[in-house]
């Protein structure tokens, strides 16, 4: 059984992981596009074979296309829509599962197409169990996006008119962090709450300096205390990542969290609670205070 | 302005068992009012306080949701009043299913402005439920957003985007995911409890709700345990932080993680 697949992209055009997946089930691989041009012309060029635009949209964001998208690709009956697991894409993505009626599944780690319908295996509840679920009728799936590849064919961009929904950016502020990419750093450096204030990230930074480290947090301290980037932290909603090294440090472990470096080879874990859950997933483990150990560690790196 | 706040009441997957083979025990873990929903509540309830609007709690799931302690525990977050479909069918929903189920209850409360959710669940947690909803209802749906101003048909929205934010104009009706820190959300004190337990709720039955069909089935046909890596758990003293730290180094050299 073959199935037809359309992608849905929200003006980020990295969905490689998305083409690979769609490919390997052998039908059509369609892409709606919401974004400027380039987008649609990259996609256009990344080894898919259909692309559909809906035209420029200068200051109108992606999810204002949310209708337009479930429509155009609802009417194409495909057997499987797939989107990258970020913000925008989730909204589009959500719309056409609702045309379709589909169910959606995330936290997918394969899926397979068999005489029965679609077979796909997924991380549940946080990651504490995983699922075979099978599916007949069409689903929507959630994926980690991956990088756009270059095929050696281009396809044409069909246009296709659209109306979006009433919503205008009127405003853009920059970031004052700068934006990293953790997935590539062998080491990391997580810290937490156990952090008393932002101008103990002087420490922290010292560290990941003299272990050739990459900064990294649980969420709460990107999200609520905002001392760090959100992509700096890891975790179920946050960055998976499987570095050769993790420093949990301040970091309580919860599920959540480890979820997102459970593929780390090795794990240390420093906190002043024994019973922390982190120290149920590492591999060396240092009950103390982080503000006499990191910098003895520190030291010890250089 | 009619603003609904879209709560979810479940339990925490850090407290539940899970056997050999995958399966999921929940019955030690007790279910509350999922982990970043007081954020959507209180965001709701400000902007209803400056509008002059009403918050109308909406909750979807088995009957466990539709209990006296569940009930008074939602309402004890500045909700006006709230709508509950408790039906035992609907264990094990998935995303599509229960938005189906929110937009028929958002369809049945009528006139609605605006929904409010949390950033994702507890249990489920995959920041579907919002987006599918308002694909139900033929609305946009915005996540990340960090705050709310304005009035119905001319919202102000900031939301979060990886390069910053952005602040939007909003011209009809919308479902917004709030970022989990739009807001501190207030502790519920005794009179907030004591007044929850007098608010008007609405027990929505199922079967007369129009919820559409859905396109086929899905079942669970496996479940397994996460095939995680052994971890080595070697305790380093610590009461010595410059040994420990050359103990902890040697160790990692030693590894080849280093
Ligand atoms: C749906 C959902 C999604 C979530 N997604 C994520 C996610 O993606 N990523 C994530 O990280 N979290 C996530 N969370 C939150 C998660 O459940 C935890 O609340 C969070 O990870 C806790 O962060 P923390 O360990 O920094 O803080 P805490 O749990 O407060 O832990 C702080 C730790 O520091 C220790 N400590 C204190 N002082 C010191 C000291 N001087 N030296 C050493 N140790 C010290 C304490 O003993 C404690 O263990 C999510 C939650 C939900 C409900
Ligand atoms: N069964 C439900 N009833 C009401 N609201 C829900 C339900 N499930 C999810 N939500 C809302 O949708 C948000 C995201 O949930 P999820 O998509 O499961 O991560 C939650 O924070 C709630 O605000």
């Amino acid at each position: 059984m073959s199935v037809n697949t359309w992608i849905i992209v929200a003006g980020d055009p990295a969905i490689g992981n998305l083409i690979d997946t769609a490919r390997s089930l052998g039908g059509s691989v369609s892409v709606a596009v919401v974004g400027p041009r380039a987008v649609a012309d990259t996609v256009a060029a990344a080894g898919v074979d259909k692309v559909v635009w809906f035209g420029e949209p200068g200051a109108v964001p992606a999810e204002a296309y949310a209708t337009v998208v479930a429509d155009a690709v609802a009417a194409a009956t495909p057997g499987l829509v797939l989107a990258a697991n970020r913000a925008s894409d989730r909204v589009l993505l959500g719309a056409t599962a609702a045309r379709l009626q589909a169910p959606v599944l995330a936290a997918v780690s394969s899926i397979t197409a068999d005489g029965a319908g679609l077979v796909a295996n997924c991380s549940v509840f946080g990651g504490i169990a995983e699922e075979t679920v099978t599916v007949t009728g069409p689903l929507a799936l959630l994926l980690e996006g991956g990088p756009v590849p270059a095929a050696s064919t281009t396809v044409p961009v069909e246009e296709l008119p659209a109306t979006p929904l009433g919503i205008t950016v009127v405003e853009t502020k920059p970031s004052s962090f700068e934006q990293v990419d953790l997935g590539a750093a062998p080491r990391v450096v997580g810290i937490g709450r156990g952090l008393k204030t932002q101008e103990d990230l002087a420490l922290i930074n010292a560290l990941a300096d003299a272990a050739k480290a990459e900064v990294a947090c649980s969420r709460p301290v990107a999200e609520g205390l905002d001392w760090l980037g959100k992509d700096r932290y890891i975790g179920v909603s946050g960055a998976h990542i499987t570095p050769d090294l993790y420093f949990a440090i301040g970091i309580s472990g919860q599920l959540q969290h480890m979820v997102g470096v459970r593929g780390a080879k090795t794990i240390v874990a420093i906190n002043t609670d024994p019973n922390a859950p982190v120290f149920k997933e590492a591999d060396y483990c240092l009950v103390g205070d982080l503000y006499a150990l990191v910098p003895a560690l520190t030291a010890a790196l250089k | 302005m009619k603003i609904v706040v879209a709560y979810k009441w479940a339990s925490n997957p850090q407290d539940a068992t899970v056997g050999a083979q995958g399966t999921v025990d929940w019955s030690r873990a007790k279910p509350g009012f999922s982990e970043y929903d007081p954020v959507a509540a209180e965001l709701a309830r400000r902007l209803a306080d400056a509008t002059g609007g009403e918050v109308i709690g909406l909750t979807v799931g088995t009957k466990r949701v539709d209990a006296t302690l569940a009930r008074k525990a939602a309402l004890s977050r500045g909700f006006d009043r709230a709508v509950i479909v408790a039906d035992d069918s609907l264990e094990g929903a998935g995303s599509t299913q229960l938005a189906a189920v929110l937009a028929a209850a958002v369809r049945h409360i009528g006139d609605v402005d605006l929904v409010i959710t949390g950033d994702s669940s507890v249990d489920v947690g995959s920041k579907m439920v919002p987006t599918v909803l308002a694909g139900q209802l033929g609305w946009p749906a915005v996540a990340e957003v960090i705050s709310i101003t304005g009035q119905a048909g001319a919202l102000r929205v900031e939301r979060a985007v990886p390069t910053g934010t952005q602040v939007l104009e909003i011209t009809g009706p919308v479902v917004l995911a709030a970022s989990t820190d739009a807001a501190v959300a207030r502790v519920p004190g005794m009179k907030d409890i004591l007044a929850a337990g007098k608010k008007p709720v609405e027990s929505l039955d199922l079967a007369a709700l129009d919820i559409p069909a859905a396109a086929g089935t899905t079942t669970v046909t496996g479940t397994s345990r996460p095939d995680l890596l052994t971890r080595k758990g070697q305790m380093i003293d610590a009461s010595d932080p410059a040994a420990a730290a050359a103990e902890l180094v040697a160790a990692l050299r030693g590894a080849g993680a280093l």
